[in-house]
């Protein structure tokens, strides 16, 4: 969060200069991973993963538990620097700029990559106010502004109609599956280029399921998406891509279809056939 | 109590050799250990709720004279004089009553208000927590979300919690031979300097001659309603940061990194770490306000112990708790022992009612907000 967690991470593999800052090349990758090695403590969660996530698609990270690809997730907006163990090295740049250099703006990035959690966490606020937070965060809008983004935002998570009569009640309120809606929306008030998603499925219905995956459908058209899934279903019905993870290293990627139906490695085969996981 | 049975014949399949199974084991009688403990247990709960009824009780009983004797005068009188006071009689134009060259005297009896003292008691402890709160809280997000990284939580929250081990004398010794005069000679002459001839803060440095009805300065001595506060303030300091890091403890951490992710920055997810645990933080600064409500012989030595209203936090007061501290070694007259005995009644309750609100937000660490999530 401040620069004193940044200098914890050890940049030794990247001494980028403060100019590689700026974007040097077009980005057709939103995220770009290469040789990015990450450890909790001792632990070497991530080993030499090398990835390319496409903009405006949906990307799949998919493995079995411990796998790492929450971790990967987590590091995109350096939400693991919260963690006091959590060390990263290797390349890891959003639109080409590196965001493990320890002068990134984490207040910047992530407001540029959004992050959806397992568990609805939206606050204890009007449902209202959990969209207008992000915004609220970064400057104060007037309120027609307001308003307007609020609106644009339950539209988009597919929220509006349900909620409309009711923006001053509790967000707590609302069914579970209504409250992930409303976190994907809070997310979108920010106006983000990414959006992470850690299971965010995992603790809703079916019904619930099926309408949040309609949602990062659509989503797609405007947003980079990556999402963490156990579900192999899930990730074949709302994916472009997938990146499958094992015991911290990332055995195969391509587009979801040919992941799926003609994986190169054994052991993606006997994952996504069932065989473990 | 005795939930045993005696039945001969155990629930279940009527012939267990049918399911192969073991029937259930039953007690054959009432365990005489077990009721013989379960009664030492009840008792002693018992005992605790007794105690606590028992008290009330017999202040109530011991102070019902003094207010049979002044009525709700009691409450809103803001004299306290335990003894006849005998003074030159007055006109309504101030001067003193000449009668053929002899000047008039009137005798007031005695009077017990205990308004003064309610009025010293809350004063003070507000003042204590404008000066508290905020250090507490920030002394909490410290312990929560700084000291753990540095490995200081441990050390900071134990001689944080050290403050609430000195005696309470210690703390007035301190407030008496060092505060008092710190405030006496550097401070409370520099904020008269600074704002003694602003109108409207006259209140501050001036009051009424309560014979005369003339103006006067208050004596800027250090002894006074400020005194009580400050002291107060690192009195309270301990319990309020304590129960404020447990709050804040409870905080789930999916709302920390859910305001993070949206861009917060870290004072901005603080705040909404305060706001989440608000009903627990409140009931940590009800608890801070027991304490120092109840406080005394730290405040007796500070606050000057003169039982009047005057409302400037430069003026000497007096608190229930030290009131009872000064006068209940010899009461004057058994109404004047009545009276004091209802002070500590009022002080018991309002005391009573800070706890119960308290703890009623605070539950086992945890605010009513994080619960109902």
């Amino acid at each position: 969060m401040t620069a004193i967690q940044a200098n914890q991470l050890d940049r030794a593999l990247v001494a980028a200069p403060a100019s590689s800052m700026a974007a040097s090349r077009a980005p057709l990758a939103a995220v770009s991973a290469q040789r990015f090695n990450a450890w909790y403590g001792p632990n070497h969660a991530l080993v030499d993963v090398s990835l390319d996530i496409p903009v405006r698609h949906v990307t799949a990270l998919i493995g079995p538990s411990g796998c790492g690809k929450s971790t990967f997730l987590r590091w995109i907006n350096r939400m693991n620097d919260l963690v006091d163990t959590a060390r990263a090295e290797g390349v890891l740049r959003l639109n080409g700029c590196d965001l493990l250099h320890r002068r990134v703006d984490l207040v910047d990035l992530r407001r540029r990559v959004g992050m959806v959690f397992q568990k609805p966490n939206p606050f204890p606020k009007s449902i209202y106010d959990n969209v207008a937070y992000g915004p609220r965060l970064h400057g104060s809008p007037g309120r027609a502004e307001l308003d307007e983004t609020v609106e644009a935002c339950l539209r988009k998570a597919g929220l509006w109609d349900e909620v409309k009569d009711r923006l001053r009640d509790s967000a707590l309120s609302l069914s579970g599956g209504q409250q992930q809606r409303l976190c994907i929306a809070r997310t979108l008030a920010v106006n983000p280029e990414v959006v992470l998603m850690d299971e965010p499925t995992s603790a809703l219905d079916p019904r619930a399921t099926t309408r949040i995956e309609e949602l990062i459908r659509t989503l797609r058209e405007q947003y980079t998406i990556i999402i963490v899934t156990h579900n192999m279903h899930q990730a074949m019905r709302v994916s472009d891509r997938t990146a499958f993870f094992y015991h911290g290293r990332l055995i195969e990627q391509g587009p979801t279809d040919r992941v799926f139906n003609h994986p190169d490695h054994p052991e993606t085969r006997d994952y996504v056939a069932g065989r473990f996981g | 109590m005795s939930r045993g049975t005696t039945a001969p014949t155990p629930p279940g399949p009527a012939d267990p050799g049918q399911t192969g199974g073991t029937p259930l084991k039953l007690r054959l009688g009432v365990v005489s250990g077990d009721l013989a403990l379960g009664l030492l247990c009840r008792g002693a709960a018992a005992l605790v709720l007794l105690m606590l009824v028992a008290l009330v009780g017999l202040l109530g009983h011991a102070a019902l004279p003094s207010l049979r004797a002044f009525g709700a005068d009691y409450f809103t009188s803001a004299e306290w004089r335990p003894n006849e006071l005998t003074r030159p009689l007055r006109g309504p134009d101030g001067r003193v009553v000449v009668v053929d060259g002899e000047r008039q005297t009137e005798t007031l009896p005695p009077r017990f208000g205990a308004l003064p003292v309610i009025y010293g008691t809350v004063a003070t402890s507000l003042i204590a927590l404008v000066f508290a709160v905020p250090l507490s809280l920030g002394a909490a997000l410290f312990l929560v979300r700084v000291a753990p990284r540095w490995r200081a939580a441990a050390p900071v929250a134990f001689l944080i919690e050290f403050l609430a081990a000195i005696p309470s004398l210690a703390y007035g010794m301190w407030g008496a031979f060092v505060l008092v005069p710190f405030l006496g000679r550097h401070v409370e002459p520099l904020v008269f300097r600074a704002l003694g001839d602003v109108t409207w803060l006259k209140f501050l440095f001036y009051r009424d001659n309560p014979v005369t009805g003339q103006s006067i300065r208050i004596p800027l001595e250090g002894r006074d309603m400020m005194a009580g506060g400050l002291i107060l303030a690192i009195m309270i300091l301990p319990i309020v940061t304590a129960v404020a890091r447990d709050v804040l403890r409870a905080v789930p951490r999916s709302q920390i990194e859910g305001s993070l992710a949206l861009g917060a920055t870290w004072w901005q997810s603080s705040r909404a770490m305060l706001r989440y645990g608000r009903a627990g933080l409140f009931g940590a600064v009800m608890l801070g306000l027991a304490r120092a409500a109840g406080e005394t012989m730290a405040v007796t030595l500070v606050v000057g112990n003169r039982v009047e209203i005057v409302p400037s936090p430069f003026a000497s007061i007096q608190t229930m708790a030290s009131l009872l501290a000064n006068q209940f070694n010899d009461p004057v007259t058994e109404v004047h022992r009545s009276a004091l005995i209802g002070v500590a009644l009022i002080l018991l309750v309002i005391s009573l009612l800070f706890n119960i609100v308290a703890r009623s937000l605070v539950v086992g660490g945890q605010s009513r907000t994080a619960l109902s999530d």
